[in-house]
C-alpha cells in the first residue's frame, strides 16, 4: 500500500472506526471474511463513504453473518436472493451505494438466475462473491466450486464433479465490470473495492478466501502461492473479453486477480431504461399523489 | 331490473374480443350499464370462447348464465354454447354453409329461437371487404337486431380502427351492409327510449386489473415488478404501455422470486412498489413474504386468482387462494389480506393496501379473481383523493431524535419507528435472522420472546384499525342472508335487487378486509339475521371455515368451484331451496 493511501487512511481513522463494531466476532480464526471486511472498510473511507450513503445487503451463510459486523444500514435477507433484494433497493435510491455479499451457495446454487439477470440488467450496485469453495455455515459440504476429488461433509468419496469456473460464467454474460481478489491480499483488495465503488453499473467482485475450518484442499498458503496481479500479465487489455476469458481458464496454477474485464460503454439500468432518460429524481422521493384522469 | 343478455361465441383468435369490445364500447356511449366478462381456453388459436355482455338501464353487477341474443362466429363454439340461449331468443350467425349447424338449427326451431342469418363472407366480399371483415358484417346484423341506431356502433368501429385508417371505410361498408339487410327485431330500443330522457354521465369501461394499476399510480407507486402470469399479466402490459407518461420503473423480472425480492428492496429503500401474480407465482414469493414479516418491512402483492392446483384452469376464475394468502410462508407473523370485488373498489383498496403495509410494517396480500381482473364495468369517475397516503415514517423534524433501539422498540402496539436508509446517521439493521431492538442478531431466550411478542401484538392493533365490513340489502328481517368476499358481492347485489322485486328480503355481509377477520361485525350480523349462509367460490369454504372459528355457524354453504363465477341464477336457485318455510 503506498504511503499516500496510508496517510489518507490515518487522517480518516475516525471515519474508519465508525464502521468498526464492538459486537463479538463469530467467524473462525483465520477466516477470509475478516480480510474482506477490512478491505471494504478501507475502500469506503478512501472513497468518501459514510453511514448515510451506503447500504450493505447480506445473503445467508458465513458471509451473511457479517450483517451486524460492520456498522451501517444493512439488510440481511434470504439464501440465494440477496442480489434481487439489493437490486430493488438500488433502483429506488441511486444516491445510496448498495453493496451486496453472498457465498458459493447463494451465487452458484440457489441464485444463479438472479446473477444472470443482474449482470444483464446492469443494476447500479456491487456484488461480492465470497468464494471459499464450500458451504461453511452448514459445516463444510461441497459447493459447486469445490475442487474435484476433495473429501467434504456429505461427499465421503470425494467430489466427483468438475467445479464451475465462476469468472468464465460471468464473463459469458456481457458484464460491465468483473474483478477478482484474494482475502489475504488486503491492500490489493482495497484497491479493487475502490474501483468497484467507482463503477457505474453492476460490479461483480469475486474474492478467493480461505476457510480454515472446512477447506483443507486450498488453504491460505495455497492461494498465496498462486495468486498473481493482473498488472503483471504481459500486454493485458481489460477491455478485451477474449483475453479475459483466456486468462481465467486457469484455476490451479496462475490465478490472476485484479479488474479482469471492464466495459465502460454499457449504461446502468437507470440510464438505459427509456422512460427515465431525463429523470433527475429517485423513486424514493417520488411517492406522492398522481392524477389518473388522463388514463381513463 | 331488466337486463339484456348477449353472448358472442367463437374460437380464440377469430376476433371475438375485438367484436365484444366494439359492442360494449357502443353500449357505454349510449349510457347503458354494462357488465362484461369473457371465457376462453388457455391457448392462442382454436377452442371455443365466449364474450358475455349484460346491459341494463340500471347499474348491474354480475352476469346471467343465459343469453337473449347469441352471436355465433363459428359452429364449434355455437354447439358448445347454444343451450345457454333462452327459449324464444335470437341467434345471429353468418355461416356460409348453414348445413354444418343443421342440428342446432333444428333445436332452434324447437326452442322457438328466431334465426337471423346472412352469408357474412359473401356480404363482406360484395362490400369490398376481406374474409376477416365478415365479423364486421355480423356486428352490423346484431346491432340491427337490437333495434339500435347505426350511428352508435359506427362510432365504436371508428374508434377501434382509429390507427388503421385504410380499413375503416371498407369496415363501415361491411357494417352497414349487415345492418341494412336485416329486418329489425327491436330488442334494445326499450332501454334506449328510457335513456333518452336521462342526462348521460360520462363513464369509462374498466377492468379490475386496470383499476388496480390506476389506484397504484394514484397513491404514489413508482415501480412495478412482475413475471407474466394469467390473469394478472395485463397489469404489467398496461403499466408498461403508459410508463412513458408515468415515469414508473416497470421491470419484467426473471421470475416471481425476483419480483417479490425487488419490490421488498425497493419498499425498504422508501419508494412504493407493486407486485401482481397468480397463485402459482405467489407460491414462489412466500419466502419473501416471510422475510418481510420478520424484517417488518412493507410489501404489497396482488394475487389474481384462478383455479389450481398447479396450472389448473389458467384462464378461469375462482376464490381458491384465500388460505394461501392467510397461511402462506414459514413462521408466524402478522399480515393483512384484502379482497377486491370490482373495478370500483379495486382502485381504493389497493391504496389501503399500501397504507396498511407501511403503517403497520407488514406484508399485505390483495386478492383479485380472474373474473374481476378481466371483467369490464362502467366506472364514473374515481375520487382521486379519497384515500390519504399514509407512510408511517418518522417525520423529518423528528429524525434527529431517533435512537438505534427505536427501530424495533418493544411498543405496546407492536409498531415501532421506521425511518429510511440514509435519512439519519442513526442506522439500523434490517435482519432476516431473529434480532433485538436495534436489529442485531440475537438467540437469547428472553430477547427472542420479547421481540417475537412485540411483532405479534400488531395483529390486535391491526384488528382495531380495520374498516367495518359492508352490509348490502334490507338489513331488517331478511328471509335469508349471506356472508362472502371478493366477486360474491357483485352477484349478491343483483340478487338482492331481483329478490326485492319479488318482495323477498335478502341481506349480504361483505368482507373487503378478509384477514384478520373483524369478528364483532360477523357476530353482530349473525345476531341480527336468521338463516345466514356462506357464498364462496371454492370447495372447502375457506372463508367460511375461518369465520366459523369465530364461534358462528352457517346455516348452509353455497359453493362453486368449476372455474365459472356465480351467475344470478346460481344464487336464485339456492335461495329457492333454502328459504325457511
Amino acid at each position: 500500500m503506498n504511503e499516500n493511501i496510508l496517510k489518507n487512511l490515518a487522517w480518516n481513522a475516525g471515519n474508519y472506526m465508525k464502521f468498526e463494531t464492538e459486537r463479538p466476532q463469530t467467524w473462525c480464526t483465520g477466516c477470509g471474511n475478516f480480510g474482506i471486511q477490512n478491505a471494504l472498510k478501507r475502500a469506503l473511507v478512501l472513497e468518501g463513504f459514510d453511514q448515510k450513503n451506503v447500504l450493505f445487503c447480506f445473503d445467508v451463510g458465513c458471509s451473511g453473518n457479517g450483517a451486524d459486523k460492520i456498522e451501517g444500514y444493512s439488510l440481511h435477507g434470504l439464501h440465494g436472493r440477496v442480489i434481487s433484494l439489493a437490486a430493488g433497493a438500488a433502483l429506488a435510491n441511486e444516491n445510496i451505494k448498495v453493496i451486496s455479499f453472498g457465498g458459493d451457495g447463494a451465487t452458484f446454487s440457489e441464485g444463479p438466475g438472479h446473477l444472470i439477470h443482474a449482470v444483464r440488467s446492469n443494476y447500479p450496485m456491487i456484488f461480492v462473491h465470497h468464494n471459499n469453495e464450500n458451504f461453511g455455515l452448514t459445516t463444510g459440504q461441497a459447493s459447486s466450486l469445490t475442487k474435484k476429488g476433495a473429501k467434504m461433509n456429505a461427499s465421503p468419496d470425494g467430489v466427483f464433479l468438475d467445479p464451475i469456473n465462476t469468472m468464465d460464467f460471468v464473463l459469458g454474460l456481457k458484464p460491465s465490470f468483473v474483478a477478482r481478489g484474494f482475502s489475504g491480499d488486503i491492500d490489493y483488495l482495497t484497491e479493487l473495492f475502490r474501483k468497484a465503488l467507482r463503477h457505474d453499473g453492476f460490479a461483480y467482485l469475486e474474492v478467493l478466501q480461505s476457510c480454515p475450518t472446512y477447506n483443507r484442499d486450498t488453504p491460505e498458503h495455497w492461494y498465496a502461492d498462486r495468486v498473481k496481479h493482473i498488472e503483471d500479465a504481459k500486454n493485458y487489455d481489460s477491455s478485451d473479453i477474449w483475453q479475459a476469458r483466456k486468462l481465467v481458464e486457469d484455476l490451479n496454477d496462475e490465478i490472476y486477480t485484479g479488474v479482469i474485464f471492464e466495459d465502460k460503454s454499457k449504461m446502468n439500468f437507470l440510464r438505459a431504461i427509456p422512460n427515465r432518460k431525463n429523470t433527475k429524481t429517485v423513486l424514493k422521493d417520488e411517492v406522492k399523489r398522481y392524477g389518473i384522469s388522463e388514463f381513463l | 331490473m331488466k337486463r339484456l343478455r348477449i353472448k358472442i361465441v367463437g374460437q380464440s383468435g377469430m376476433g371475438l374480443l375485438s367484436v365484444g369490445e366494439m359492442f360494449i364500447d357502443a353500449f357505454n356511449e349510449l349510457g347503458l350499464f354494462v357488465y362484461s366478462d369473457r371465457e376462453y381456453p388457455s391457448l392462442i388459436k382454436g377452442g371455443h370462447s365466449c364474450f358475455t355482455i349484460n346491459i341494463s338501464d340500471e347499474r348491474i353487477f354480475s352476469l346471467s348464465e343465459f343469453a337473449d341474443v347469441m352471436i355465433a362466429i363459428d359452429s364449434v363454439s355455437l354447439s358448445a354454447y347454444f343451450d345457454f340461449l333462452v327459449e324464444g331468443g335470437i341467434l345471429v350467425h353468418g355461416m356460409e354453409k348453414p348445413l354444418s349447424i343443421k342440428r342446432i338449427l333444428e333445436k332452434a326451431v324447437d326452442k322457438n329461437v328466431k334465426v337471423i342469418h346472412l352469408n357474412a363472407r359473401e356480404v363482406s366480399k360484395e362490400s369490398g371487404g376481406s374474409v376477416l371483415m365478415q365479423n364486421t358484417v355480423l356486428v352490423g346484423m346484431a346491432w340491427k337486431v337490437l333495434g339500435l341506431d347505426i350511428a352508435g356502433i359506427e362510432m365504436s368501429l371508428r374508434k377501434r380502427f382509429a390507427e388503421k385508417a385504410n380499413v375503416i371505410e371498407t369496415n363501415l361498408k361491411c357494417l352497414n351492409a349487415g345492418y341494412d339487410r336485416v329486418d329489425s327485431a327491436n330488442l334494445g330500443s326499450n332501454f334506449v327510449k328510457k335513456l333518452s330522457d336521462k342526462k348521460i354521465e360520462k363513464k369509462f369501461l374498466i377492468d379490475g386489473n386496470k383499476a388496480i394499476a390506476l389506484g397504484a399510480i394514484n397513491c404514489g407507486v413508482r415501480a412495478y415488478f412482475s413475471y407474466p402470469m394469467s390473469p394478472s399479466s395485463t397489469v404489467l402490459t398496461y403499466l408498461a404501455d403508459i410508463s412513458e407518461k408515468t415515469g414508473m420503473i416497470i421491470k419484467q423480472a426473471e421470475d416471481e422470486i425476483t419480483a417479490a425480492q425487488m419490490a421488498l428492496g425497493a419498499m425498504y429503500m422508501g419508494t412504493r412498489a407493486l407486485v401482481a401474480t397468480s397463485g402459482g407465482g405467489y407460491d414462489l414469493m412466500t419466502e419473501t413474504i416471510s422475510l418481510a414479516g420478520i424484517m417488518e418491512s412493507p410489501i404489497v402483492v396482488v394475487i389474481g386468482q384462478r383455479p389450481g392446483p398447479a396450472t389448473g384452469l389458467p384462464t378461469w376464475t375462482m376464490q381458491g387462494d384465500l388460505n394461501l394468502a392467510v397461511f402462506s410462508s414459514h413462521g408466524e407473523f402478522p399480515r393483512v389480506v384484502l379482497a377486491v370485488s370490482d373495478s370500483i373498489d379495486a382502485f381504493y383498496l389497493i391504496q389501503h393496501a399500501f397504507n396498511f403495509a407501511e403503517k403497520f410494517q407488514v406484508p399485505v396480500i390483495v386478492l383479485s379473481e380472474k373474473t374481476i381482473c378481466e371483467g369490464k364495468i362502467n366506472v364514473g369517475t374515481y375520487d382521486e383523493n379519497a384515500v390519504e397516503i399514509e407512510r408511517g415514517l418518522v417525520a423529518a423534524d423528528e429524525l434527529v431524535n431517533v435512537k438505534r433501539e427505536d427501530r424495533y422498540a418493544l411498543t405496546e402496539s407492536g409498531v415501532s419507528k421506521r425511518w429510511l436508509c440514509g435519512e439519519s446517521e442513526v442506522y439500523h439493521i434490517t435482519n432476516g435472522d431473529e434480532h433485538f431492538v436495534d436489529g442485531a442478531v440475537t438467540e437469547e431466550a428472553d430477547e427472542v420472546e420479547k421481540i417475537y411478542s412485540k411483532r405479534m401484538r400488531k395483529i390486535e392493533t391491526i384488528k382495531k384499525s380495520l374498516p367495518k365490513p359492508e352490509i348490502f340489502g334490507t338489513q331488517k328481517e331478511a328471509e335469508i342472508s349471506f356472508v362472502g368476499w371478493g366477486s360474491s358481492k357483485n352477484v349478491m347485489r343483483d340478487v338482492i335487487e331481483n329478490c326485492l322485486e319479488k318482495g323477498m328480503k335478502v341481506n349480504y355481509l361483505h368482507y373487503s378486509f378478509v384477514w384478520p377477520i373483524d369478528e364483532e361485525s360477523l357476530k353482530d350480523f349473525f345476531k341480527n339475521n336468521k338463516n345466514v349462509h356462506l357464498i364462496e367460490e371454492n370447495y372447502l369454504g375457506q372463508f367460511g371455515n375461518l369465520a366459523e372459528n369465530c364461534g358462528i355457524k352457517f346455516d348452509g354453504r353455497l359453493l362453486k368451484f368449476n372455474g365459472r363465477s356465480f351467475f344470478v341464477e346460481d344464487v336464485m336457485n339456492y335461495i329457492d331451496k333454502n328459504l325457511q318455510k
